[in-house]
């Protein structure tokens, strides 16, 4: 592609001014072809440049403002406190425990889905019958909105009707209904953090090993050959070639998914709620339910930005990925 | 085929059927009960002494029935159209040519810029639904679908200008320049022989405007409590719980109806997401 825009650029001034008869008359610096090539540019960047500022790079800022003030739902004027709600949401015990969820749930989650993830692109990268019909089924836990499917888990997780506490107990591996044995999935605290963070994974590993497939394709087979003919075993072939080949793309979708774990409210938000009592309560949900239920908008927002320290290491470390790339 | 070889294809086979087979499972079988639970008598649903992966009773209709007769349910999915369909016109409009000023005009800044579009993508809902809340308010849009049309382009604006971007790349530039040569302003050019040939990549950016608004729930849980305006996600989430009773059946054939359509269709495109995500990553 670079080739291309290359000589474009040399060639297409000569072509217009051979071509276009209004470009013979004499020019004055604003008629010029680039100049107008740049108004013609800039305005047509205008309207997407504007909306994502106005509703993604002013509510930023205003967040931080909001953060820093006393702001709530019922009274429009906001006084600014200052750190105040950042000291108020440390010194809380709800906040440093869902702060804690938060860090174990996407750490936890996320080595589950890199391993389920790599096993399950090594998988798909074998030729095999069916390969394109198995691969549709799989990835359906990804294409689903995840609010649909964090529905049907419920049900499959209710702590009476659960359908896989009926399997449990016929391979007799859990207790009657009724009794300790008996799991309840979403009412047992440690039970509870691990089911919403197995709802993640589950969400989740299909669209790693479709990363890491598109990866390992990407890589060329001449250069795994020549490193074969060149004495490389498979180990020294993975490590010394193949990883550092697919690195960025790795980087780039594991930050993605780091950000959507981190971010996301709905699966704990419609499986728990946050409960039983604030076993499962991560930043989103606390952000909302001081946010929004309570109307405090300034506690909120101090809640939620405490998420952006979490993200930034990952933004900028996407951020140098893409601007090292060749255009 | 000599015996051997074919031989040696099946056992592979096999070995690779018998590593996807857990997958497969765990990938499925909660989509699959969802099915089943959708069509299962509500007496079905609640019993435990008999195996419940099968219909005891005959199956029915009736929770979809309920969905339709007894909840706004066809409010909802008329809501989630209309969402999907003015964020797609928005997106349009604003990322098609965006898309095509930073991959095609070469102008200075262009790299960053599109950088920097791509990087609003990736900050989340979760630390702007506040303050959206308070545009959303200021709009006097709260309890409104069009709350949902004012703020989903967030998102999608960011993700189909990065795909459509990458998309003018592989327009070769000499179409443009005969256009030009034949007296075609830069506008024209675009319009007439640009747009004309791009119409893979707008379908994509129309489809991931659609499947990126359904992903939502954040901001519909945030922005609208009013039942008649909710779409299907928050309705179905929200109105088949009252109480401590859960309309299991319903909730499953809801949810469903509209997750299924958008999963098949997702899924379709889902090679053009990875790439627009992991951006030029794959060269």
């Amino acid at each position: 592609m670079g080739e291309v825009s290359a000589g474009g650029k040399g060639e297409r001034p000569a072509a217009l001014a051979i071509g276009v008869p209004t470009a013979r008359v004499a020019p004055r610096w604003w008629r010029s072809i680039a100049v107008r090539r740049f108004v013609f540019g800039y305005s047509l960047l205008t309207p997407a440049v504007l909306y994502v500022g106005l509703l993604v790079g002013v509510p930023f800022l205003f967040s931080l403002y909001l953060a820093l003030s006393d702001a709530s739902v019922g009274a429009p004027v906001a006084r600014f406190v200052g750190i105040d709600n950042l000291l108020a949401a440390v010194e809380s015990s709800t906040f440093r425990v869902a702060l804690r969820n938060s860090l174990v749930f996407t750490l936890g989650a996320g080595i589950a889905k890199s391993i389920l993830g790599t096993t399950l692109a090594f998988l798909l990268m074998q030729r095999f019958r069916g390969r394109k019909v198995v691969r549709a089924l799989l990835v359906m836990p990804f294409t689903i909105p995840i609010a649909v499917s964090a529905l049907g888990w419920k049900w499959m997780l209710d702590s009476q009707f659960s359908v896989i506490n009926w399997a449990l107990g016929r391979l007799h591996l859990i207790g009657a209904y009724g009794t300790d044995g008996w799991p309840v999935w979403l009412g047992q605290p440690a039970l509870a953090l691990a089911s919403v963070m197995f709802v993640n994974v589950w969400r989740s590993f299909p669209f790693g090993a479709i990363v890491l497939m598109a990866g390992l394709t990407s890589v060329p087979p001449e250069v795994i050959d020549a490193a074969k003919v060149d004495g490389a075993n498979f180990l020294q072939r993975l490590r010394q070639v193949i990883v550092p080949m697919i690195a960025p793309i790795l980087l780039v979708g594991g930050l993605f998914d780091t950000v959507f774990t981190l971010s996301d409210i709905s699966i704990v938000y419609l499986l728990t709620n946050g409960g039983p009592n604030g076993a499962t309560e991560i930043l989103p949900t606390l952000a909302y339910r001081v946010g929004i239920q309570a109307g405090a908008l300034g506690r909120g927002a101090a809640i939620s930005l405490f998420l952006f320290p979490l993200l930034l290491p990952a933004m900028v470390l996407l951020l140098r990925n893409l601007r090292r790339r060749e255009w | 085929m000599p015996r051997s070889a074919r031989r040696r294809a099946v056992r592979k086979h096999v070995l690779i059927y018998a590593g996807l087979a857990p997958f497969l499972v765990l990938a499925v079988f909660p989509i699959l009960w969802m099915a089943i639970t959708a069509i299962k008598q509500e007496a079905d649903l609640y019993r435990m002494d008999v195996v419940p992966f099968w219909f005891n009773l005959p199956p029915t209709l009736k929770n979809f029935a309920l969905l339709f007769w007894r909840t706004s349910y066809a409010d909802w999915i008329v809501n989630t159209m209309s969402v999907s369909f003015w964020v797609s016109v928005i997106t349009i409009l604003t990322a098609v040519p965006a898309g095509y000023a930073l991959a095609r005009l070469k102008l200075p800044g262009a790299e960053n810029l599109g950088i920097g579009i791509f990087m609003t993508y990736l900050v989340p809902p979760i630390i702007l639904f506040l303050p959206l809340a308070r545009v959303v308010s200021e709009l006097g849009l709260q309890d409104s679908w069009w709350s949902l049309v004012v703020v989903y382009p967030t998102f999608t604006i960011p993700f189909c200008t990065w795909l459509l971007m990458g998309f003018f790349k592989t327009v070769p530039f000499e179409i443009e320049e005969a256009a030009q040569v034949d007296g075609c302003g830069q506008l024209g050019a675009l319009l007439r022989v640009v747009l004309p040939v791009s119409w893979p990549g707008l379908v994509t950016a129309v489809i991931f405007s659609f499947t990126l608004s359904m992903q939502d729930f954040l901001y519909s849980l945030a922005f609208i409590s009013v039942s008649d305006q909710k779409p299907v996600p928050l309705g179905v989430a929200t109105e088949l719980i009252r109480g401590d009773v859960y309309f299991w059946g319903s909730l499953m054939a809801g949810a469903l109806l509209v997750g299924v359509p958008v999963a098949i269709v997702y899924n379709l495109f889902l090679d053009k997401f990875i790439s627009g995500i992991t951006g030029a990553a794959i060269k």
